[in-house]
C-alpha cells in the first residue's frame, strides 16, 4: 500500500538551531501520535508536512505528490486538513461564517455546495446547534471543534492536528478524542500532543521526537514495552532512578535501571516515553 | 407588505437559477410572506418545489451578509471574493475610523498652517496609510487565520492581492476625499498618490525577504527619513519638499513600477509561511 506520507532525510535550520535533523518517516491510514517535549521540532515537522514550510534538505511526498514543486504543493493542499497549534479566528464571525471562510480558501466557490459542506462538517464535530453563534461566545472546547470542522472541509485525505487538546478540561478532551477517532476512519491523521493518554487511547502508531530527530517510531505497545523491567516501586525515592514520584498510595514509582530485587511494576506508555527521552538526552549530550 | 417577489424571479427561483443579490432578497422575503410562497407553489413543479424548500431551509440557516459585503456584491464582485474581502480586519469600522481621524487631523493642520506651498503634514501621512493598511491585512502576527490560509489551496499571492486592492481602494478613496478638502492647493494636494503606491509596492516586495512586520516598518521609516532629509536640503521655507516636485514624483513612479515587478517575480513566496517556526 502506498503510504500517505513518505519522507527521508528532512532537515531544516533556523539560524543556529537545527529544528529538523535528518527526519525520515512513513505514515499510512489511521491516527499516528507525535510526542516530544517543547522545542523538539514537532510543530516544524507538521508545518513542513502541511506544505507551509520548505525543508532545507531531504525529500518527501504527501498523497503521492511532491510538495517541493508549486503544482505538487497545490495538489497536496487540495486534500489536506490542518489544525494549527493556536488556531486564530475572526472574533466577529459565527462558527458557520468561519468555516465558510475557510471553505472559500479551499476553492469552494459554489455557494450552495459550500454551505452544504459547512453544515456537514459542523454536524460532524457536534456544533450544528451553535453554528449561528459568534465564536467569541463559544467555550475553548467548542472553538477547537470549530477549527477541527474547518480542517475537515473538503473531506481531506491527510489531517494534521497540532496539539488540539491543549487547554481543554477532561470532559472536553474526551469529547475531542471521539471526534479525532472518527476523523481517523478512512484517512491519515497526524496528531501532535503532549498528552500520552491521547496517544494511548487514539493512536495505532507513535513517533517520539527530541532535538529535531525522530527517536522512536512504532506502536504504542512497543513504546510501552521499552519500559518493561524499568519501572519499580519503593518506599523512598530511589536515588538511582531517572525519574521518581510519590503516588497516591504513598509509595514511590521509579523509572530507570532498577536495583536487584526491586518490586517491578507494569509500565505505561508514559514510562516508555520518558525512557526514550532520557536516551535521546544522553545521545544529544554525547 | 408592499413589495413581493416578481413572478419572473419566482420562476427563476423555482428552477434554481435566480442569482444573488436577487436570490437573497427572494430568500428573505419568502421566509416571511405566505402570498409569495403560495405563488411559488403555482409556478413550480412538485419536485423542484421540494428542492426549493430545502434550499430555503439552508438559506435561512446561512449567515447574513453585512453591509460592506452586500455593497461589494452589488458592485459585481463574486460572493466568495466579497466574503474574503469582508474578512480583512483592516476593512472593519475601528480601523477605518482611525484612518478617517488621521486624515481629518492632517487636513485640519493643512488649513491651520496656511501660507506654505503645500500641506506638508497631509502629504507626509497620506502615503503611510495604505502602507499600514496593507501590512495590517496580512501575516502571522496580524491575520488570525494566516496559518490556515497559507496551507489552503488558494494562492497566498491571490489572497494578498485581493486584500491589497480592497485596502488601496478604500484608503486611496478616503485620501482622495481628504484632498478635496484642500482645494486651495489644487493638484499639488494629490502629490501623495505616487509615493503611496511606491511605499505600498515596496513594502510588499520586501515582505518575502524581511517578513510582514519588518518590511513595511522599514519602508515607513525610510519614507520619514527621506522627508526629514528633503526638509534639510530644500531651497527655501516655501519650496516644496523633493518628493513632491516633478522629479520626486518621477522617482516615486519608477520605484512603484520596479517594486511591482519584483513583487510579481516573488509571488510564489507568498504561498509559504512568512513567520518564524516553533
Amino acid at each position: 500500500m502506498t503510504p500517505t506520507v513518505s519522507a527521508s532525510g528532512l532537515s531544516l535550520r533556523y539560524g543556529g538551531t537545527r529544528a529538523l535533523d535528518d527526519v525520515s518517516l512513513r505514515l499510512s491510514g489511521g491516527v499516528t501520535g507525535l510526542l516530544g517535549p517543547n522545542g523538539a521540532g514537532k510543530t516544524t515537522l507538521l508545518r513542513v508536512l502541511a506544505t507551509a514550510l520548505p525543508a532545507d534538505r531531504g525529500a518527501f511526498t504527501v498523497l503521492g505528490h511532491d510538495p517541493g514543486t508549486a503544482r505538487g504543493r497545490q495538489e497536496v493542499r487540495r486534500r489536506l486538513g490542518y489544525l494549527p497549534q493556536t488556531p486564530g479566528f475572526h472574533p466577529d464571525f459565527t462558527a458557520f461564517e468561519f468555516v465558510d471562510y475557510v471553505a472559500i480558501l479551499k476553492e469552494m466557490t459554489d455557494r450552495a455546495a459550500r454551505h452544504r459542506e459547512v453544515r456537514r462538517v459542523l454536524d460532524e464535530v457536534g456544533l450544528a446547534d451553535v453554528r449561528g453563534k459568534r465564536i467569541r461566545k463559544l467555550s475553548g472546547g467548542m472553538r477547537q471543534r470549530v477549527a477541527l470542522g474547518a480542517a475537515l472541509v473538503g473531506d481531506p485525505g491527510f489531517l494534521v492536528l497540532d496539539e488540539p487538546t491543549v487547554g481543554l478540561d477532561p470532559e472536553q478532551r474526551m469529547r475531542f478524542r471521539e471526534f479525532i477517532a472518527g476523523a481517523g476512519e478512512g484517512r491519515t491523521v497526524l496528531l501532535s500532543t503532549h498528552q500520552t493518554e491521547d496517544v494511548a487511547m487514539l493512536c495505532h502508531r507513535v513517533l517520539v521526537m527530541a532535538g529535531g530527530r525522530v527517536r522512536f517510531e512504532g506502536t504504542p505497545a512497543e513504546l510501552t514495552a521499552r519500559a518493561a523491567g524499568h519501572v519499580w516501586s519503593s518506599t523512598e525515592r530511589d536515588p538511582g532512578a531517572k525519574a521518581g514520584w510519590r503516588t497516591g498510595t504513598g509509595s514511590f514509582r521509579n523509572v530507570g535501571d532498577p536495583p536487584a530485587g526491586a518490586d517491578l511494576l507494569e509500565p505505561t506508555l508514559e514510562d516508555g516515553y520518558l525512557l526514550t527521552l532520557e536516551g535521546a538526552g544522553a545521545e544529544v549530550a554525547a | 407588505m408592499s413589495w413581493h417577489v416578481p413572478e419572473e424571479d419566482l420562476r427563476a427561483y423555482a428552477r434554481g437559477e435566480l442569482a444573488a443579490p436577487a436570490l437573497w432578497s427572494a430568500d428573505a422575503h419568502l421566509g416571511a410572506c405566505a402570498r409569495c410562497r403560495g405563488a411559488l407553489g403555482e409556478v413550480s413543479d412538485p419536485v423542484a418545489l421540494d428542492a426549493g424548500w430545502e434550499r430555503l431551509d439552508a438559506e435561512l440557516d446561512a449567515p447574513r451578509t453585512g453591509v460592506l459585503e452586500s455593497l461589494i456584491v452589488r458592485l459585481g464582485v463574486p460572493g466568495h471574493t466579497a466574503r474574503l474581502l469582508a474578512a480583512a480586519p483592516v476593512l472593519r469600522r475601528s480601523w477605518l475610523g482611525a484612518v478617517v481621524a488621521v486624515l481629518l487631523l492632517s487636513v485640519g493642520a493643512g488649513h491651520l498652517v496656511r501660507g506654505g506651498e503645500s500641506p506638508t503634514l497631509f502629504l507626509a501621512l497620506a502615503p503611510l496609510l495604505p502602507l499600514a493598511g496593507v501590512a495590517l491585512s496580512y501575516g502571522p502576527a496580524l491575520d488570525p487565520t494566516y496559518e490556515m490560509a497559507v496551507v489552503a489551496p488558494m494562492h497566498g499571492f491571490r489572497l494578498l492581492m485581493i486584500r491589497t486592492v480592497a485596502v488601496l481602494g478604500v484608503v486611496l478613496g478616503l485620501n482622495g476625499l481628504a484632498t478635496l478638502a484642500l482645494p486651495a492647493y489644487g493638484l499639488r494636494a494629490l502629490a501623495w498618490l505616487l509615493p503611496a503606491l511606491a511605499l505600498t509596492a515596496t513594502g510588499l516586495a520586501l515582505t518575502p525577504r524581511l517578513g510582514p512586520v519588518l518590511a513595511p516598518s522599514l519602508v515607513g521609516g525610510a519614507w520619514v527619513a527621506v522627508l526629514v532629509l528633503a526638509d534639510v536640503l530644500r531651497a527655501g521655507a516655501h519650496a516644496p519638499l523633493a518628493p513632491y516636485t516633478a522629479a520626486g514624483q518621477g522617482v516615486a513612479a519608477a520605484v512603484a513600477a520596479l517594486a511591482a515587478g519584483l513583487l510579481f517575480l516573488l509571488r510564489d513566496r507568498f504561498d509559504l509561511f512568512q513567520g518564524r517556526a516553533a
